[in-house]
């Protein structure tokens, strides 16, 4: 049987080339500075952390267990039939964990690490409310309050999620909001302003900074997201019974992605198995960082509150066109997925809404679950390489979350 | 040549806050540090904290031309190093190199080289050794394992850890574990540390966990308008050596 993992693992000290420092603009205040004042001191450490492997406190790796971790490693015989060519699919069911994505696996150590400094409250943004919700969750657990800023226009279109996260007892504004001078300003300007997730962040470490006893804790991009995430990866490898030929993931901002791979590709890279396998990283054409950004210096946030980093990106100010892929609207890709994009480690392809999202229907009708909308870019991917591969290749695939709470995405699909 | 250890050592931005300044304080710190870096004014100093940044655009000359106001470093420090941005000089490595060597510097440091430069590596080693210089290299605490031990393996001067994000700004890192773990890549290669340094627990606690060398700029250059205190800053911090 596999067990929750003991460790996370930290793939910078594995890679071919190093990644840049975060690094300070020439304008404005410190911002390295204002991470000290705004997000839990653990995950600081975590994020520079010379270790290959950190270890998971056992509260976290508990509430993994309580939570539903090892998640599900499947066969997707229906979807192989369907393709009909002999190839092998598995997927890693993240969907399986209550808020219904890969989101609480960095949730849980992010809300603990700030129950650990002392604060009595976490804050954060989120578009389509995956992340907010996982955040909702935790904060529950663990004992603290949740204060979400969910941009506006999901938060009118997204009831249901708005309501779950009430539900864990969490405090819910739609942004831009009346309680920052970002969300007020924003108003100001235009009194119907739909939101942004930029926006969404600027609010939430405002609010962080407003009040005693708050932490800000982001969702994707950070180096630590995604070494939390590396659960996912540790645990496939030990439920999958052969060498998968191709992994595939969707990218947002890298962090699934990251968390089923990095283990895998970390072996590769030290030269301990894997020689053979590829990784294919799917994006959403309505954010095509990997396939057509720049690799340059550049806010993870469009407000610029946050640190510089050296990144994959469509520059911070990018306005994605609207796509129920929410959480795959994001301008910019990890630093370490980036510079693996561009060592050519992984493979890079970017889907329309409408390709990823017939994926999705296709994998509903033939294996029964409703795929979040961001894992359909996925699903995309291995039904088209899967048609183009020999009999008996194997893929591995996340499925990031289900979309019970996304039918209206699918509504013109099918 | 080597340094002594366990070691203190200072950073400066040449030219900082004037030539006339500069020269007083390098008088002043003699026999107080065991080996000095001298940071190149640049335009760009982009992994500089923001003291530092502002003696790079503080400094009365900029580039090399700040670094040649003194001809010859030894009369400070046994072992002076000169510090700047490869950017600056990738076309004209060699001419640097010389420049160096002029003043009687034993090595350059480029905080960027192994960042935004790695291919340029083996090119900057030769440049080095052909002009009777060591090399030495800058790493974070991220710097992949195998490049870090092919770093140790080109013989270096010393590696220079930064232990934070970014000069002079301190997080909650645990810099001393950090230390530790690439002390365990290098073996007996010199192993140099600093940014935000600004007490001798931590000069102590930094050498206890493998350090062989600690380095003070910015808590230096936020007293230097007042010499006397500047100075002081420097006996104190000592007192943390074992
Ligand atoms: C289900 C699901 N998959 C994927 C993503 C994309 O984010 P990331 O690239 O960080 O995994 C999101 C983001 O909200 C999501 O909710």
């Amino acid at each position: 049987m596999t067990n929750v993992p003991t460790h996370w693992y930290n793939i910078a000290v594995d890679l071919p080339k190093p990644l840049p420092p975060p690094m300070d603009p020439y304008e404005g205040e410190s911002r390295i500075t204002l991470l000290n004042r705004i997000m839990p001191s653990e995950l600081l450490h975590q994020e520079f952390t010379a270790l290959q492997y950190v270890p998971i406190p056992e509260e976290v790796r508990d509430i993994y267990a309580r939570l539903g971790r090892p998640t599900p490693l499947r066969r997707a015989r229906g979807l192989e039939r369907l393709i009909g060519n002999g190839v092998k699919i598995y997927y890693k069911f993240e969907g399986a964990l209550p808020g219904g994505s890969h989101k609480l696996n960095t949730a849980v150590p992010q809300v603990y690490y700030a129950f650990r400094d002392g604060a009595k409250e976490v804050a954060t943004e989120t578009g389509a409310g995956q992340w907010g919700l996982a955040v909702s969750i935790a904060a529950a657990l663990i004992g603290v309050k949740a204060t979400v800023f969910m941009t506006k226009s999901s938060f009118m279109s997204k009831r249901q999620r708005v309501l779950f996260m009430r539900t864990y007892g969490a405090t819910v504004y739609p942004s831009p909001s009346e309680v920052t001078k970002y969300g007020i300003e924003a108003l100001k300007a235009n009194p119907n302003h739909p939101g942004s997730l930029g926006l969404a962040i600027s609010e939430a470490i405002d609010y962080t900074l407003q009040g005693e006893g708050r932490r800000y804790i982001p969702g994707s991009v950070l180096e630590f997201v995604l070494m939390h995430q590396t659960v996912i990866g540790q645990e496939a490898i030990e439920q999958i019974p052969e060498e998968p030929d191709l992994v595939v993931g969707c990218v947002g901002g890298g962090s699934n992605f990251a968390g089923l791979t990095y283990p895998f590709i970390g072996a590769k890279l030290r030269g301990e198995g894997f020689e053979g396998t590829r990784f294919l990283a799917v994006e959403s054409k309505a954010a095509p960082k990997l396939t057509q950004g720049r690799y340059e210096y550049d806010f993870p946030d469009s407000g610029g509150l946050l640190p510089m980093i050296r990144m994959l990106t469509l520059g911070h100010n990018y306005v994605p066109p609207p796509s129920h892929a929410a959480g795959l609207r994001y301008h910019g890709a990890a630093p370490s997925l980036s510079l693996l994009v561009r060592e050519g480690i992984v493979e890079a392809r970017a889907y329309t809404q409408e390709e990823a999202l017939e994926a999705g229907v296709m994998f509903a009708r033939s294996e029964g679950i409703v795929p979040a909308p961001e894992s359909s870019h996925a699903i995309r991917a291995v039904i088209d390489e899967a048609r183009r591969m020999p009999k008996g290749s194997v893929i591995l695939f996340n499925l990031s979350g289900h979309g019970l709470l996304d039918p209206d995405a699918y509504e013109r699909v099918s | 040549m080597g340094i002594s250890r366990p070691s203190l050592g200072l950073y400066l931005t040449a030219t900082y806050p004037s030539i006339r300044h500069f020269i007083e304080v390098l008088n002043g710190v003699r026999g107080l540090v065991d080996f000095l870096e001298i940071g190149i004014p640049t335009g760009n100093p982009k992994y500089d904290g923001p003291v530092i940044r502002v003696t790079h655009h503080g400094a009365e000359l900029k580039g090399l031309e700040a670094v040649k106001v003194v001809d010859d470093y030894g009369r400070y420090s046994r072992v002076p190093v000169l510090m700047g941005y490869v950017a600056d000089y990738v076309d004209s490595l060699n001419e640097t190199a010389s420049v160096a060597r002029s003043v009687n510097a034993v090595s350059i440091l480029f905080p960027d080289l192994i960042f935004d430069y790695p291919e340029l590596i083996d090119r900057y080693v030769e440049v080095m050794v052909s002009n009777g210089l060591r090399p030495s290299f800058f790493i974070s605490s991220k710097t992949p394992y195998k490049l870090v031990k092919r770093l140790s393996e080109y013989n270096p001067l010393f590696i220079y850890l930064g232990l934070y994000a970014a000069t002079g700004i301190k997080l909650p890192i645990y810099v001393e574990q950090n230390v530790t773990t690439i002390r365990g890549i290098i073996g007996d290669t010199f192993l140099v540390v600093g940014f935000a340094v600004n007490n001798p627990d931590m000069v102590k606690s930094l050498i206890k966990a493998g350090a062989d060398g600690v380095v003070v700029g910015t808590a230096f250059i936020q007293r230097m308008s007042n010499l006397e205190s500047a100075l002081s800053l420097l006996k104190w911090l000592r007192g943390g050596l074992p």
